[in-house]
């Protein structure tokens, strides 16, 4: 579904991300990790269209999505959520989820059918008629996978969802993104969280100063000697 | 919830009636004052349609108005083409103006107070570009050519009839930003506001609906521009294209509630009164008051209540609202 | 218009003059954006007050009019002090659009205190200084002129190592590149604050005072000059000393080369014309400057 060729993207004389080539298939919920500035959102944010890679390709459904814009990328089927979240602080919680529902439809009466599906799953249905900036964090996070759900997309960026999370809080996230992947949202995830990624993830990709170190099944990767060198070794 | 749906709908029927109505009984004085709470209302409806709902504050609007302005004009005036004509061919240049600016600003990512800037430059430049433009009158400007009592000139005698075009104005004005706010492209456009990267995310062309935004304010600005030059029958470059009228525009949008349908017109509503009132009764002694009212207005509103007034009720209705659903629960 | 090279040697250096005096009416803008974020639209205002301090001491006190500087500058760092307190701490943290329509109101009412305390006349003081021109080859050098270009130069300098060599300075420029680093390392941002918006305002005293030998006053003599200003520091960068100076050089030649070459005052139309282009394409400005 995804395919990521000699990605590559430099800021000034630092290479954030370095030559990165990975796949996602279709159906698959891939986790990202790696330490701090190892350029996991930087990955996402070339993904997404918000900054242009400075070589490399990014293959959608076999078709290059170089130099398109976010909300082309969106329009076809890749949306990202962000780390720290975006809510539309001054418009009601339908409202924000509508503007995601407004990708796929032009009417209204659609898009606000479409986002109260939506609330319905994210939990948030209660909450239709608050405001954005009334809402706590976990309603944040629900908001910001709800609006991305909104938009109807094939693969679903996730950036750091369950970041600032409670435990029963983060069990919730779990539960609803294993219900999306079933119903065939494919997944690509950056966490900090092991316990998601371990959870989630069908395979893990593990990057380190941009460079792809290890890929694997949640269990190869805590045994592989380099992914433990770059997360355990710097300390010891 | 309902029962305050239908006492607003009694209230705006109740409004309506009485600005319908007004010339039947009300004196001339009262008649220009209408028409000046209805022509600033409906200026600032249209500055909020690209400040209010995209958020991108204007401070040049004036540019749109004088475009307006001297096109009808000089149309009318030069040509004898009657301004029912003349301010569509305003708004249409005022419109390709706005695609302009609006492309040019939002294509180089300029927010705030840059656009802000931006817009007073092009603003003062279109002020010394008509003052050293001799075809158009320069800095001594231009008169509307009075033909008597002509209805297809948008010349009346008396003050009625010109009421009663810019009424018809400002409820389409009113009845267009409804009608925008309720769909798609007003929710991108809020969206805009709030969070840029978000809704580029959400698959909103955040530059599209910016500068269909900034083309459908400016056409109506211009609009307003020919109604402008009409009523007042006169218009030089100062008064059309400066800084005055471009604070003027944005002013009760700003003290009614930016970005709300309702808070333009309660703004105007509230403030024009006052300020033309207060210039009555002052008269040439005090020829700044009703500006420095305005100034004053200004500040306090963004020290004290930054929503403005329809902001302010709203915070009320809601702070009612939940101590209702509290005493409900218990 | 005919044109002569003594027409444009004296346009050059009516222009450098005024760019000097551009500059300084520059300088204060910059510090106050650059550490604070805030475009102050009511900036030209506060020269407005400024010169008519220094008219009035010189027309009715007799003072000179370079003394004046005694009364002016500490006067608007009081009245700064006094606005900023007020009206703009409250909305330090507040959306940019709030804070320019609330400087936005501040410089209708100070306009308009001015017309009903001024009337709308425009003034002119004509001091000793006014007539103190004199030749030089074959352009005429207005001598009010370049003592108000030396005045700013020296102003500006002053100012300049101010904020690089005194402590003070120091946590003025501190606070400007890092609020919050600031306050950890034990600077007090809300008194920089305010010493900044006191500064900046006070060196549209002295600007006032260097100006009025030469140039009018009415109430409205702030809308240009404050767009000048908008000008001049966006060109030299945001917060750029080096920068305001050789931008207040450009715009003042481009007004007095262009007022020579272009007729009535289409010249002021270039000056916007460059400021949208900067704006545009290098919003950082000419020097760099800090990223917008």
């Amino acid at each position: 579904m995804l395919e990521v060729s000699k990605l590559r993207r430099d800021f000034g004389g630092l290479t954030a991300v370095h030559d990165l080539t990975f796949k996602v298939e279709a159906g698959e919920i891939v986790g990202l990790i790696g330490p701090n500035g190892a350029g996991k959102t930087t990955t996402f944010s070339m993904l997404a269209g918000f900054i242009p890679p400075t070589s490399g390709d990014i293959v959608f459904q076999g078709k290059s999505i170089l130099g398109l814009k976010p909300h082309q990328v969106c329009k076809l089927g890749v949306t990202r959520t962000f780390q720290i979240v975006q809510p539309f602080p001054d418009m009601t919680i339908l409202e924000n989820v509508m503007v995601g529902a407004y990708a796929r439809y032009t009417g209204t009466v659609d898009a606000r059918r479409k986002a109260l599906e939506v609330l319905e799953r994210v939990n948030l249905a209660h909450k239709a008629n608050t405001l954005g900036k009334n809402l706590n964090l976990l309603e944040l996070k629900r908001l910001e996978i709800g609006k991305a759900l909104a938009t109807e997309p094939s693969l679903l960026l996730l950036d750091e969802v369950a970041a600032g999370l409670k435990d029963a809080e983060v069990d919730n996230i779990l539960v609803l993104v294993r219900q999306l992947n079933k119903e065939g949202i494919t997944f690509l995830i950056v966490e900090h969280l092991m316990k998601v990624i371990m959870n989630l993830s069908h395979r893990v990709i593990v990057l380190d100063f941009g460079q792809m170190i290890a890929q694997g099944t949640p269990d190869e990767i805590t045994k592989d000697p380099a992914v433990l060198e770059a997360y355990l070794g710097k300390e010891a | 919830m309902k029962p305050l749906l239908k006492n607003s709908s009694i209230l705006l029927a109740v409004i309506l009636l009485v600005a319908l109505t007004l010339p039947l009984y009300a004196g001339e004085y009262y008649i220009h004052i209408g028409v000046m709470v209805l022509f600033y209302a409906y200026m600032a409806v249209a500055w909020n349609i690209l400040g209010g709902y995209a958020g991108q504050h204007s401070l040049g609007h004036s540019l749109f108005m004088g475009i307006g302005a001297y096109t009808s004009t000089y149309l009318f005036s030069v040509m004898g083409i009657t301004p029912w004509l003349g301010m569509w061919v305003g708004g249409a240049l005022a419109g390709v103006m706005g695609l302009f600016v609006g492309y040019l600003c939002f294509r180089y990512g300029l927010k705030g107070p840059y656009f802000a800037l931006v817009t007073i430059a092009l603003a003062e430049a279109a002020v010394y570009i008509a003052t050293n433009a001799e075809g158009i009158g320069g800095a001594q400007g231009l008169s509307v050519a009075w033909t008597g009592n002509a209805p297809e000139m948008m010349q009346f005698n008396g003050k009625g009839g010109y009421y009663y075009v810019i009424l018809v104005m400002t409820v389409a004005a009113i009845v267009l930003s409804t009608w925008i706010i309720r769909r798609r492209f007003g929710y991108q456009l809020l969206a805009v506001r709030e969070n840029e990267d978000a809704a580029e995310a959400l698959g909103v062309d955040t530059l599209r609906v910016k500068v269909q935004a900034s083309i459908i304010s400016a056409m109506l600005t211009a609009l307003g521009g020919t109604f402008f030059a009409q009523y007042f029958t006169y218009i030089n470059p100062r008064n059309v294209f400066g800084e005055g009228p471009s604070i003027q525009i944005l002013l009760f949008a700003i003290i009614g509630g930016l970005g709300t349908v309702w808070g333009p017109v309660v703004g105007a509503l509230v403030l024009v009164p006052v300020a033309e009132l207060s210039r009555g009764w002052l008269g040439g002694s005090f020829s700044g008051a009703h500006i420095l009212l305005y100034g004053t207005v200004m500040v306090l509103v963004m020290l004290f209540m930054p929503n403005g007034i329809v902001g302010l009720y709203e915070k009320i209705r809601q702070r009612i609202q939940n101590r209702n659903e509290k005493s409900e629960v218990a | 218009m005919v044109f002569s090279p003594e027409l444009l040697l004296q346009a050059l250096i009516t222009g450098v003059l005024l760019g000097g005096i551009f500059a300084l009416i520059s300088v204060g803008l910059s510090l106050i954006w650059g550490v604070m974020r805030i475009v102050n639209f009511a900036h030209g205002e506060f020269l407005m007050i400024a010169m008519y301090i220094a008219y009035y001491l010189v027309v009715k006190g007799g003072w000179d009019p370079y003394l004046t500087i005694l009364i002016t500058a500490p006067a608007l760092f009081l009245i700064g002090i006094l606005i900023f307190q007020t009206t703009i701490r409250p909305i330090l943290k507040d959306p940019s659009m709030n804070q320019i329509m609330l400087t936005v109101g501040l410089s209708l009412i100070m306009q308009n205190l001015a017309l009903v305390f001024f009337k709308a006349d425009v003034l002119t003081a004509n001091t000793t200084y006014t007539r103190l021109n004199f030749m030089l080859g074959p352009v005429v050098v207005r001598g009010s002129q370049l003592i108000a270009f030396a005045g700013s130069a020296l102003t500006a300098f002053l100012l300049y190592w101010f904020l690089q060599k005194t402590e003070t300075g120091r946590a003025i420029r501190a606070a400007s590149l890092n609020r919050d680093a600031a306050t950890l390392v034990g600077i007090n941002v809300r008194n920089t604050y305010l010493l900044a918006f006191g500064i900046g305002s006070a060196s549209l005293g002295v600007a006032a005072s260097l100006m009025i030998p030469f140039y009018y006053t009415s109430p409205t003599v702030g809308l240009f000059f404050g767009l000048i200003a908008y000008v001049v520091v966006v060109l030299g960068g945001l917060g750029s000393f080096p920068g305001a100076l050789v931008a207040g050089l450009i715009i003042g030649l481009t007004e007095s080369v262009g007022a020579s070459l272009l007729p009535g005052s289409l010249a002021r139309v270039l000056t916007f014309g460059i400021f949208i282009v900067v704006l545009l394409f290098k919003p950082q400005g000419i020097f760099g400057g800090k990223q917008k």
